[in-house]
């Protein structure tokens, strides 16, 4: 096809193109006219149909936020390109061109047509963003391997495909191998599947299939087992208390304690280190539940502030309605009392009293507004308190537990004094030689003096105690920042809010105040 | 006057000194007792009464024989064919015999110690003139009805099946008491027959119910309602929703500072108190008034009239508290009530309590612990009552127990039981049962409201109930009426009927062809006052209310996808139009059309229109938009398009003047001459669209007025396809498959037909058949078969022939007299020529089926025979 236009000069999709294709596929008759008179925003085209114009290059299109329909077929495009900005794109027609790969479309999520026929296409890929793809249009294509197919499978909307005129369409089990992979699809190369076919392809298939689904399965299974567990992670850290249910804390102290962990060889330092860890780990455990239900009492404080802030609002709300409404009513009266009045002095009464009476909604409105403000500041200065109150009595009580692990690892590391500088002594008594078995011999090269010893074990604590500072730091930086983080935006929000009720209010009675002026100029015109 | 008010008091003293010396000396002499037995108003009979009051008296004793007309009781003997009646109500069983002279015994006795009581009403005479003790007159039935099953359905069954007697005497229990089964056939009854069997119906079902002779209120005695005021109008009260405060919130806001006075508040509210009490008083006055008016038609035998009535006690079948049953009425009182005077005795089915207890303060102070001797004498030992505990106190009254007891009887006796009930099974059948009141109808007047009930099907509209509301007592002044409608097609239900206003509010079930709901009116009138609601869920335009009045027509939707919520459509004069045409309907023109829309969660706030109005005569549109969140305005934007030409003669398309919009957040796109065209054509279009649905909505008015007439008109019944006895479809079908039923049967007779029997009949009976017998027997039996097939053949060729010589004689005959004939000749012959065709075609086909069959069926009649076993054994060996 495209043959026809290889002799033609190439063009380029210029302004002035667009703008004929928008002004000739835009409103017609009236419509048109008022179009003409003011021109037509690009943002505001919906389709837009630019088949036959042999263009080489897809360009200029980023004007067209709102673009739902593009139809480029029969032209000389020899890359997907352009389209990135629309991203409101339904429904995009590329036939009859010279594309080879399938490529940039993947800013284009909510495109449910997409129509490639008659391209140069070897292989079905990069179309993962397209989410919601119902019909793909891949025929007369270069396309071989029946193994495409298969990338096919993750399109769970995808009804409709036509694959004729490529070369995988003339292997025989070419029917039955797609309907058998694609159990879902509804149109085959434009002709209906019947389930008789179906039933046949799956029967074919079947084993292979099975296979596919259950690894298909497993992988759907641990991706899933991933988000839970990210899930629970994220729930743990909203609370502060990540990794805290476990010995990861204690792990962690060891796991660049290189002292540490020669020490622990030592006779009678096993069993200490893993009294220890049982003692740690349920001080940590404690501080993890603890923090969960802490999370648990910030967030129904936080409900409620808002449930009853949401309260306040909507009621103050539907006062400001009901004012509005009033008034309205009212204000049409005396309108159209204005409109039909003729005396002079009377129009000037009449309105006169009209524009009291906006003056007065404004009044009354703001002091609404007023009101409002004063109760929710008080609201919200309480709330502040007692969240802060209550992050305090955590970080109190978190501290403490803190504490009870130090002590623990003092504990421990005395403990370990003795033991290595009892060892020590041996080894200077040159009994250890033949106690110690192979491994610590690795660690003799610490039992040389008192010094030596005495450094490496405190090395080791030290190390133990600042990890146990920075998750303690950590926690309570973060959980104090949390909370300034909330209350900053309570204030925020509240302030947002009433800005803009100002504003709304500000906007209405002004539009009032104008329509009333604009009645008087013309009567008076009258 | 005075004089007897004076008497009145000291009657009053008098009467209250005997209270306080019963009070002071409970165990007092029977003789006492006895004289406080009888309620307050026996003193009366000893006052003297001034010339006047007698006459007084004699004119109401008059007034009430007037209305007690002098009917032929069925006490009269011939209506009661006895001799048919069982053996059980003729003659008394010998324990009966035994239980009548252990009755009398204790009869005697009572008599004696206490004189001044009334005898008691132990063992009157049945329909037989055969003495019967009560308690073997009740006979405990559960009935095979689950209206049945409550104690207010059997007395609302009692009280609507029977129709009420007054006693012969008034004063007294009546002489006779008949069987259940006589009045349930009779349907008559006194209020004794009433209690008895409402009694039985009661301990068939499980209560712990009692008959009770005693005493009751004139209105009580005579079933006079008209005092009460009927159920049906007491409308029930509304349960106060008392709202639980709730906790007060943690963050709940400060209300705003109150600034009004106090005292300002103060004396408003001190003011309105005052007008409140008088108004309070006010009513408290009119209520006095009416009371007085109400109670002055004293009675004068008040305390006399012998009543009796039905009383439940607790603790059977999860009744909570003790309770009377007006068997006369269904109505259920507390034993507190001002209409039960007094209680002489009461029995159930096993025994016979009578009260010792004193009456002075009507039912109030009684107490129905039925173990306890002191309050309660009963007749016989050992019934299943509990005994009182309390020994000490018991004692004397022991004693006197024994000595009653004790005098005729021998110790055996103590566990003599009550014989079994001589009446025989009640028996209610379906039909009557349905039809309930005699002859199907029953009318009962209320305080100013007035009651009739009709069994179903018996009126050919389908009405069951009607309840009028009079506002005056006398019953002249119709306020409103209230019908009820069953099984009727259109699904009416009830019909209510203001007569002041004239509105008509029909109530439907569901499943009207319209599915009407509610449809209430002064005329049937289209273009009236009109209110009709309807099954939401049945009409696919999800309408669920129309109002009409002569101008507009309000409409109500909910659940549409559109989210239209109303319309209001206003009407301007019709448009004379001078058109021949008249048949083409002539709507009203239409003024204005408002359309108001729920949220459409979808839209954005600012596009979702939340009222729209037409207003048609002026070409403008207003459009009012939905409040965003958080917002308390609300967009709008007004059309306006007069103007089709400009000065020039140029056509005006859209000019910025044409339409004036407040936006809350003003978009940019809105502000184009383009989108405010687009819309308003849009409009326009829907305006169309809207007129149209008006249009159609008065039709469908229309229609739905025509159909309610001709539903009015034909006012067919439905009848359930489970009612055999009306459904005629389900009788035919039924009568069909019997038909059906019975043929099959028969053909399975013949199938069982025994070829070989006439041929074994011919040889000797009792011996066996030798092979040679068998033999021939079977050759017989063949050869009869095929002359019988033979013969048939033959008949059928025989008539074949016939036809066809006839048919030859008949086109003989025709070619004769062929110029003769006349043009109905020549029809009558075509039409004899085709029929004789077709029945020598038929005759030819069952000859040429006859032929091919023969042969088989004798094939299959041999193979059958071969198979007999009279014969096999012996052909066997044969072949």
């Amino acid at each position: 096809m495209n043959r026809l236009y290889n002799s033609l000069e190439p063009r380029v999709m210029d302004d002035d193109m667009l703008k004929l294709a928008v002004g000739e596929q835009g409103p017609q008759e009236e419509a048109g006219l008022l179009a003409r008179q003011e021109g037509i925003l690009f943002k505001d085209v919906l389709s837009l149909q630019l088949d036959f114009q042999n263009i080489l290059r897809i360009d200029n299109l980023w004007q067209f936020e709102n673009l739902r329909k593009l139809q480029l077929d029969n032209n000389v495009i020899e890359r997907i390109e352009g389209l990135e900005k629309l991203t409101h794109l339904i429904w995009l027609d590329l036939s009859f061109n010279n594309i080879e790969a399938i490529e940039g479309l993947d800013t284009l999520v909510n495109l449910e047509d997409l129509s490639l026929f008659n391209n140069r296409i070897s292989k079905i890929d990069s179309l993962d963003a397209l989410v919601k793809l119902q019909v793909l249009s891949l025929g007369n294509n270069h396309i071989g391997n029946m193994m495409n197919i298969i990338y096919l499978r993750q399109f769970k909307n995808l009804r409709a495909l036509s694959l004729s005129g490529n070369p995988i369409a003339e292997a025989e089990d070419y029917n039955m191998f797609i309907l058998a992979y694609l159990p879902d699809l509804v149109y085959l190369d434009s002709r209906h599947i019947d389930d008789h076919m179906k039933g046949l392809a799956e029967l074919k298939h079947q084993f292979s299939i099975d296979e596919l689904k259950h690894r298909e399965n497993l992988i759907q299974a641990r991706l899933e087992d991933e988000q839970a567990r990210q899930e629970e992670l994220e729930e743990h850290k909203a609370a502060f208390v990540e990794h805290l249910n476990g010995p990861f804390l204690f792990d962690s102290m060891y796991a660049e304690d290189v002292e540490g962990n020669k020490l622990a060889c030592l006779h009678g330092a096993g069993e200490l280190l893993e009294a220890y860890k049982d003692k740690f780990v349920v001080i940590c455990v404690n501080i993890f539940e603890y923090g969960l239900k802490q999370q648990e009492k910030r967030k129904v404080e936080l409900d409620t502030f808002n449930e009853c802030v949401q309260e306040a609002i909507q009621e103050n709300q539907g006062q400001g309605k009901c004012r509005i409404a009033e008034f309205e009513e009212k204000h049409l009266l005396s309108l159209s009392a204005i409109r039909d009045e003729s005396e002079l002095s009377n129009l000037e009464k009449k309105i006169a009293e009209c524009s009291k009476d906006i003056s007065e909604l404004f009044n009354t409105l703001m002091t609404l507004e007023m009101q409002l403000v004063e109760q929710l500041e008080e609201t919200i200065n309480m709330f502040e308190r007692n969240i802060i109150d209550l992050v305090g009595l955590f970080i109190e009580n978190v501290q403490s537990l803190m504490a009870q692990c130090r002590d623990l690892e003092n504990h421990h590391h005395e403990k370990l004094l003795e033991i290595a500088i009892s060892a020590l002594e041996k080894t200077v008594k040159g009994e250890m030689e033949e106690e110690l078995p192979d491994e610590v011999r690795a660690v003799s090269g610490l039992f040389v003096d008192k010094d030596t010893v005495v450094n490496a074990v405190g090395s080791s604590h030290d190390i133990h105690l600042l990890k146990i500072d920075n998750r303690e730091d950590e926690l309570v930086t973060r959980v104090n920042s949390w909370c300034t983080h909330l209350v900053d935006k309570i204030h925020k929000d509240e302030i947002m809010r009433n800005r803009r009720r100002v504003k709304e209010i500000n906007q209405y009675v002004d539009h009032m105040q104008n329509e009333l002026d604009n009645l008087e100029c013309s009567d008076i015109i009258d | 006057m005075e004089v007897l008010k004076e008497e009145e008091e000291e009657k009053e003293a008098a009467k209250q000194e005997a209270a306080a010396e019963t009070a002071a000396e409970p165990v007092a002499e029977p003789s006492e007792r006895g004289e406080m037995m009888q309620p307050q108003e026996v003193g009366r009979k000893g006052t003297i009464m001034t010339q006047e009051m007698l006459r007084d008296l004699e004119k109401k004793l008059l007034g009430i024989e007037i209305t007690v007309p002098e009917k032929p009781s069925i006490t009269t003997k011939d209506t009661i064919d006895i001799s048919k009646l069982p053996r059980s109500y003729q003659s008394n069983t010998p324990e009966e015999e035994h239980l009548l002279e252990v009755a009398d015994n204790f009869s005697r006795q009572y008599s004696h110690l206490c004189p001044d009581r009334v005898p008691l009403f132990l063992y009157p005479l049945n329909e037989c003139e055969v003495p019967k003790f009560v308690s073997t007159t009740i006979r405990p039935t559960l009935m095979p009805y689950p209206e049945l099953y409550n104690w207010d359905g059997c007395a609302q069954f009692v009280a609507d099946f029977l129709s009420m007697e007054p006693l012969p005497d008034p004063l007294k229990p009546p002489s006779h008491l008949y069987s259940s089964t006589m009045v349930l056939a009779y349907q008559k009854g006194n209020c004794f027959d009433f209690s008895t069997l409402l009694c039985s119906l009661l301990i068939g079902s499980g209560y712990d119910a009692y008959c009770v002779n005693g005493y009751g209120s004139q209105d009580l005695c005579l079933m006079d309602l008209t005092r009460e005021p009927c159920p049906l109008t007491v409308k029930p009260k509304e349960a106060l929703w008392e709202k639980e405060a709730e906790p007060p919130k943690k963050y709940a806001v400060r209300p705003p500072r109150d600034l009004t006075s106090r005292f300002e508040q103060e004396q408003e509210r001190k003011k309105q108190e005052k007008i409140k009490a008088e108004e309070e008083r006010r009513q408290r006055e009119e209520e006095e008034r009416l009371q007085e008016v109400d109670s002055t038609g004293t009675d004068p035998l008040h305390g006399l009239r012998v009543h009796s009535w039905v009383l439940v006690l607790s603790g059977k079948r999860e009744v909570p508290e003790s309770f009377f049953i007006d068997p006369l009425t269904a109505r259920s009182y507390s034993p507190q009530d001002d209409h039960f005077l007094g209680i002489e005795s009461l029995w159930n089915h096993k025994n016979y309590w009578i009260n010792m207890q004193d009456c002075w303060n009507c039912c109030k102070d009684l107490i129905f612990d039925l173990g306890d001797p002191v309050k309660w004498e009963y007749l016989l030992l050992g019934t299943d009552k509990p005994r009182l505990s309390m020994v000490e106190e018991e004692d004397d009254t022991l004693n006197e127990d024994y000595d009653i007891e004790n005098l005729g009887k021998e110790d055996e006796d103590k566990c003599f039981d009550m014989p079994h009930s001589w009446v025989e099974q009640l028996e209610i059948s379906p039909e009557v049962f349905e039809t309930r009141c005699p002859s199907g109808k029953k009318v009962i007047q209320y305080k100013k409201a007035k009651l009739e009930k009709w069994a179903p099907y018996l009126n050919s509209n389908g009405l069951v109930c009607r309840l009028s509301t009079y506002k005056d007592p006398e019953c002249t002044n119709i306020l409103e009426v209230k019908e009820w409608y069953q099984n009727r097609e259109d699904t009416l239900e009830l019909r209510h009927i203001n007569k002041v206003t004239g509105l008509i509010v029909d109530y439907f079930k569901p499943g009207h062809p319209q599915a009407l709901r509610v449809h209430s009116y002064t005329s049937m009138q289209p273009e009236m006052d009109r209110v009709m609601e309807f099954y939401k869920t049945v009409r696919v335009d999800g309408l669920i209310r129309r109002e009409e009045t002569p101008k507009t027509m309000t409409e109500y939707y909910e659940g549409r996808p559109d989210f239209l919520s109303y319309r209001l459509v206003n009407f301007g004069p019709r448009v004379k139009k001078i058109t021949l045409n008249s048949t083409e309907s002539n709507p009203r023109t239409v003024l204005k059309i408002t359309e108001r829309f729920f949220r459409n969660p979808a839209k954005p706030a600012d596009e979702d229109v939340a009222e729209r109005v037409f207003l048609i005569m002026e070409e403008r549109i207003q459009l009012r938009y939905h409040c965003r969140e958080n917002h308390i305005t609300a967009s709008k934007r007004e059309f306006l398009r007069r103007t089709e030409v400009d000065s020039k003669g140029n056509k005006i398309i859209m000019t910025p003047d044409m339409c004036s919009s407040f936006e809350v957040e003003p978009a940019e796109h809105t502000k184009k001459l383009l989108y405010q065209y687009e819309t308003m054509m849009q409009l326009k279009k829907e305006e169309k669209l809207c007129r149209h649905q008006a249009w159609e909505s008065e039709l469908e008015v229309l229609e739905i007025l025509k159909l309610r007439e001709e539903e009015e008109e034909a006012h067919t019944l439905t009848i359930s396809i489970y009612d055999t006895k009306r459904n005629e479809k389900s009788k035919e079908y039924r009568e069909a498959r019997e038909r059906v039923m019975h043929e099959e049967h028969l053909q399975q007779v013949e199938a069982q037909l025994d070829y070989l029997a006439p041929f074994l009949a011919q040889l000797p009976p009792g011996e066996k058949l030798t092979r040679w017998q068998a033999i021939h027997v079977k050759e017989e039996c063949l050869s009869d078969f095929k002359q019988r097939l033979i013969d048939k053949a033959n008949l059928i060729q025989a008539r074949f022939e016939k036809e066809t010589q006839e048919l030859q004689k008949k086109q003989q005959w025709y070619q004769e007299n062929q110029v003769t004939l006349t043009a109905e000749d020549e029809d009558l012959y075509l039409s004899y020529c085709s029929q004789a065709m077709f029945r020598i075609r038929i005759l030819e086909q069952r000859l040429n089926r006859h032929k091919e069959m023969a042969p088989l069926k004798y094939m299959a009649l041999e193979e059958k025979l071969c198979k007999d076993p009279r014969l096999a054994e012996l052909l066997k060996s044969f072949v």
